[in-house]
């Protein structure tokens, strides 16, 4: 099958007023006609199956809501090419619309002084769906998402972790064939993220649909995506899968001990003291070159252990780590 | 193009209006005080002789009554969901959807106006308890509403032209807030503009702003003879077509702008 979304070379600048500090320069401002350019985007290609669920990560302002708004069309490209679903999303924009599904953590498609479930309706007017589809579609989306009881409840006296639920069903009942979500779990106490996490997971497995999902909150990458994209001052760094950068920069795991009695410098040799908290001690190793159960053999018979655990890296870490040190094909360890 | 989501909007728009109760009645009580207050200053007024010749103590009660019921729908500006829109950035989730969106926002603006049109009958009957209105023949009456009509969609696409402002300068109130006087003044909504005297009156005549209150007025009270309707809906007909033209460029322009620019 033939990707679903293509894009190459994309690039975006946006030039803006040059800018000087202070009363005078804000005069200066006002009447030169000196422009900076910033490239927002630069020179990203990348390819999706359909059917894929892919985690677009990036530190803020690295490019990413810029990439998304141009794949739905309502940013033309400075150069470069995109193709979604065999179109040229920012000349066929109504076109693309039909096939595309939107959700901002931070912006709600909702009508905020209506009941949510007139926005429901008045999507389906937009999208004309099919009456019939479209109450399947609201019926199993009212019960995955639990909207019942907030269904006839206007927009505005909403809770957020509620309207989030109802901005994802917004997006999703016209059946779009690809779905981007930027930033949908922002501000979500715990059973609301879930609830979204299991409904994304829902749409991208029953239904098919492409996702790109941008987020900070990885734990929402760890639990659905199998393919990452990382970007970078509008640059890609790496287009990959989870397992593959865990592997590669997961060659380090923190070992835990308490010990009975606290202990001012309780080396181990081996491993690298990170923190010692009132005996509760973590380490750090490189598992190429010290084996844990050595370690810990070690640890047992200077010390006196309450408890012991071992931790691998999250993803978190180590996309923390590539932030600062750059992404390099085998990592230089430390 | 489908007509079903642009329905459906006006309907919104309608039942969202609906849920403000207290602005509706006291638009309502806000009007009956205004039709006691200009009967009152046109009577005393009138008893110092300043009127024109042509515009009886009676015609300019109805002038005055039935332009503040016109005003009731026109003062609707639907337009306002632009700027709104601008300056909490959901003016991309609109651009993201397969609509045309000045259609958009002209049916919500129809529907706004709809709530606002089932007012003016019981301001209507409020009003005749304090005032008495003269009814015009049904000819009269037919053109006076033909030319409400257009003036109402020039009003609309004036509006349009002044919140599209906010595309550029993100704030448009003071803008708005100036035209708003002028065209209060300069419309013929508050006085005729046949009160203006010479050469002010011939610019006054010329502005788009009569095109809106002053001439389906005139026409209701008679100063707009028969034989004058074609020539005056022909310069309504002529401001439309300019605002809508200007309308439609802005927001090109506009929405160039925030394909290009990001907004």
């Amino acid at each position: 099958m033939p990707p679903i979304i293509r894009t190459h070379d994309l690039r975006k600048t946006f030039r803006s007023p040059k800018r000087r500090p202070g009363v005078a320069g804000a005069l200066r401002t006002l009447f030169s006609r000196e422009y900076e350019d910033k490239v927002a985007v630069r020179d990203v290609t990348m390819e999706l199956e359909p059917g894929e669920l892919v985690g677009y990560i990036g530190p803020n302002g690295a490019g990413k809501s810029t990439t998304i708004k141009m794949l739905t069309g309502i940013l033309v490209p400075t150069s470069g090419t995109i193709e979604v679903a065999g179109l040229v999303p920012s000349d066929r924009r109504n076109e693309n619309a039909r096939n595309i599904g939107v959700v901002f953590g931070q912006r709600s498609q909702l009508y905020w002084d209506l009941p949510l479930v007139e926005s429901f309706e008045l999507l389906r007017a937009i999208y004309s769906v099919p009456k019939d589809r479209y109450r399947a579609n609201l019926q199993g989306f009212i019960e995955m998402l639990e909207m019942e009881p907030f269904l006839r409840t206007p927009v505005r006296q909403l809770s957020l972790g509620q309207r989030m639920r109802g901005d994802f069903a917004a997006a999703m009942l016209h059946n779009p064939r690809i779905v981007y979500l930027d930033e949908p779990t922002i501000g979500l106490d715990v059973v609301a993220k879930e609830a979204i996490r299991e409904f994304v997971r829902h749409i991208n497995q029953e239904r098919g649909t492409t996702i790109i999902l941008t987020t900070h909150d990885l734990a929402d990458v760890e639990r659905l995506c199998r393919r990452i994209i990382l970007i970078d001052k509008g640059t890609i760094i790496y287009d990959g899968t989870v397992e593959h950068i865990k592997e590669q920069y997961g060659t380090h795991r923190t070992l835990v001990l308490t010990l009975t009695e606290p202990h001012p410098n309780p080396i181990l040799e081996g491993a690298e003291i990170e923190s010692n908290d009132r005996g509760l001690v973590r380490y750090r190793f490189d598992r190429r070159r010290a084996r844990p159960d050595q370690l810990i053999r070690e640890a047992t018979q200077r010390y006196e252990l309450r408890d012991v655990s071992i931790e691998e890296p999250d993803l978190e870490s180590i996309i923390r780590r590539i932030y600062v040190e750059g992404y390099t094909q085998e990592p230089v360890n430390s | 193009m489908t007509l079903e989501p642009y329905l459906e909007f006006a309907k919104k728009a309608f039942a969202r209006e609906a849920t403000y109760r207290l602005e509706v009645f006291t638009e309502i009580g806000s009007l009956i005080v205004r039709v006691y207050l200009l009967r009152s200053v046109w009577t005393a007024l009138y008893s110092q002789n300043i009127a024109p010749m042509n515009l009886p103590l009676h015609s300019m009660i109805t002038y005055a009554t039935v332009a503040l019921l016109m005003s009731l729908i026109l003062e609707v500006d639907g337009t306002r969901l632009i700027r709104e829109k601008i300056r909490e950035g959901t003016i991309a989730t609109d651009l993201m959807k397969p609509i045309s969106v000045p259609a958009y926002f002209f049916s919500d603006g129809f529907g706004q106006t709809g709530l606002h049109a089932l007012l003016v009958i019981p301001s209507i009957l409020f009003a005749l308890l304090l005032v008495h209105i003269d009814v015009p023949s049904a000819p009269v009456f037919a053109a006076f509403l033909l030319s409400f009509a257009i003036g109402y969609l020039l009003n609309f696409f004036v509006n349009f032209v002044m919140n599209s402002i906010a595309f550029w300068t993100l704030e448009t109130f003071a803008i708005q807030l100036i035209v708003r006087w002028v065209s209060d003044l300069l419309s013929g909504q508050i006085i005729p503009l046949t009160f203006f005297p010479g050469i002010f009156g011939r610019i006054v005549f010329a502005l788009p702003f009569a095109a809106i209150y002053s001439t389906p007025l005139l026409i209701y009270v008679g100063v707009i003879q028969p034989h004058d309707y074609a020539r005056y809906f022909l310069v309504q007909v002529l401001w439309l077509a300019l605002f809508s033209a200007l309308s439609l460029a802005m927001w090109r322009a506009a929405a160039r702008r925030v394909v290009i620019q990001g907004g």
